[in-house]
């Protein structure tokens, strides 16, 4: 096998990968520096940008008339485009970045083809750059979680082709005779994502469904990329990071099986319960009530292994970053997916939809969850992938502090206030008519909302918090580093 | 489209997805994936990030360099 693989010879099915050699941790890191970081740096800077379009919703939802006279920072474009610099610039960003690291770090073997990702990074953040853009100047496509513009699809079709392939190619060639759950996971996320995508493009723009078929496509896809994107991902950086840092193996392994292939079935049945009482057939509806029932079992299992595999190490997990928010996040995984299984009861459904508790579930899932755990993955490896430490604790533990207890106040405000909300529309007098009027529930939510600004601004005080960490990193001279063990890894192969 | 044809694509969508599932546990029991389950947990530990080994904690503060000659 030549030094220097060429792209060919990775991609022969014929090939042997026994030739190849295995890799020490060290040089996997060291490989993945470039790409990793080309990721994580843009995924900060949409982090922020993200949190500035949610102050400002936030803002608007109680003082409408805040930047009213700017078509291009009205509420639905800035609600949307805050949405998409989030799930897209900030979430896919961090996930190019963590999967892959992580799929490399499994596989064990020599990191092959590091162009790729960089190519595909320079391609994401044009397509998310022009996504976002269109979306502020008015050419958003009205199918939610599809908003960006249909000319930027062709970046993210080449985007996920690039990544899937990289993470294809580092797979074939491993060096680990074991699959661990973790690359279960984050394989079947890079397989699910492009089907998802290709279906939602195909019946949503290409030839746009009509009618229910549309709305069903529609949920069935939203509710599909939290549920077979950054769910899976999310746990398979969980089940990587909390057994590793605490140097114990995973509670129960066979459990975590159980839990994958558990999701596998149900998830993607459960979106349609966004239409609970919507002119959808019974029977569609029903299913997708069962299966949101049915993901109990994944959860139940995934908290058993998660909670029990940091039982007794409570000491170490306080002092680590990176358990403090992946614990933190698989907490709320647990608890979001129990509240998310209960909101497709039709009978819980009656009072939650079309109210600000939907809002805060989904916060609580794509934030409290998913978000919180990839924090604790760039902890756990930016010292690794620049042989450097972090610069500051106290700036580490005011984000997780703020971030923390800033999305616990929205969570509780938003459902909270969604729950009234719900139960004062649906409110009848004796003779049938509402007990309150329209405008009267909005002036309701509005000590709620206020809250959910409140929550907004101390999240924000956690993001910059995070951003100057990682900017004072990246930008310090490499000669002050000083390594304190046990964060950094030993020597690479080579030097030692 | 009709409903017919919607009802076509999603069964073919729907099949790939199954077919392909079904696929990955058929390879996953052949290769023995599935058999010796807690012995593959222990799989993610090595000699850089030993079993039992703490590998994350809070950054401690560093010391000012005091100059030479003081």
């Amino acid at each position: 096998m030549s030094s220097n693989p060429s792209l060919i010879e990775s991609l022969n099915p014929t090939a042997d990968p026994a030739v190849d050699f295995r890799a020490r941790l060290g040089e996997v890191d060291e490989s993945m520096r470039k790409p990793a970081m080309l990721f994580l740096v843009s995924a900060v800077f949409w982090l922020l940008a993200g949190s500035a379009l949610a102050m400002i919703a936030a803002i608007k939802s109680t003082n409408p008339d805040f930047l009213g006279m700017t078509e291009w920072l009205t509420f639905g474009r800035v609600r949307t485009a805050h949405l998409n610099a989030m799930i897209f610039g900030w979430g896919n960003n961090v996930i190019f970045a963590v999967a892959p690291w992580i799929m490399g770090r499994l596989c064990k073997a020599r990191i092959r083809h590091t162009n790729i990702l960089l190519i595909a990074g320079i391609f994401w953040n044009i397509a998310v750059t022009i996504g976002i853009f269109g979306i502020l100047r008015g050419d958003m496509v009205g199918v939610e979680w599809l908003e960006m513009p249909a000319y930027v699809s062709p970046f993210v079709i080449i985007t996920y082709a690039l990544v899937g392939v990289w993470v294809v190619i580092a797979f074939r060639w491993r060096q680990s005779e074991h699959v661990y759950v973790s690359q279960w996971y984050i394989l079947a996320a890079f397989f699910w994502l492009p089907w998802l995508y290709t279906i939602a493009q195909a019946m949503l723009i290409f030839e746009p469904a009509t009618g229910v078929v549309q709305s069903l496509t529609n949920w069935w896809f939203a509710h599909n990329v939290l549920g077979l994107w950054l769910t899976p991902i999310a746990l398979a950086t969980a089940y990587y990071l909390i057994p590793k840092v605490l140097g114990r193996p995973i509670h129960s392994y066979y459990l975590s099986v159980i839990g994958f292939w558990a999701l596998a079935l149900f998830y993607n049945w459960a979106g349609v319960h966004h239409l609970i009482g919507g002119p959808v057939p019974a029977w569609v509806i029903s299913a997708g009530t069962v299966a949101s029932v049915m993901m109990v079992i994944p959860v139940i299992v995934t908290a058993i292994n998660h909670h029990l595999t940091v039982v007794g190490c409570h000491k170490e997990g306080w002092a680590s970053p990176t358990i403090r928010f992946v614990v933190f996040g698989a907490i709320n995984y647990t608890v979001v997916s129990l509240f998310g299984s209960a909101m497709a009861l039709r009978g819980v459904n009656e009072v939650t939809h079309f109210t600000h508790y939907t809002v805060g579930h989904a916060h609580h899932g794509v934030y409290g969850f998913f978000t919180m755990i990839m924090f604790g993955a760039v902890y756990y490896m930016m010292p690794r992938l620049l042989f450097r430490e972090w610069r500051n604790a106290f700036l580490i533990k005011v984000h997780w502090w703020m971030c923390g207890m800033g999305l616990i106040l929205m969570v509780a405000a938003l459902q909270i206030g969604g729950w009234f909300q719900g139960l004062q529309m649906n409110a009848l007098s004796e003779d049938g008519t509402p007990l309150y009027s329209f405008i009267q529930v909005v002036e309701n939510t509005k000590p709620w909302l206020w809250l959910r600004s409140l929550s907004g601004l101390m999240i924000v005080v956690g993001h910059f918090a995070f951003a100057i960490n990682v900017f004072w990193m990246v930008f310090s001279p490499r000669t002050q580093d000083k390594v304190t063990q046990p964060t950094l890894l030993t020597p690479t192969t080579e030097e030692a | 489209m009709e409903w017919s044809q919607y009802i076509l694509v999603g069964f073919v969508f729907g099949g790939i997805f199954f077919v392909a599932a079904a696929l990955a546990l058929n390879w996953a029991h052949r290769h023995g994936q599935l058999s010796n389950l807690e012995k593959g947990a222990k799989t993610i530990f090595d000699d850089d990030e030993p079993l039992g080994e703490v590998t994350d904690k809070f950054p401690v503060k560093r010391k000012k360099r005091t100059p030479k000659g003081m």
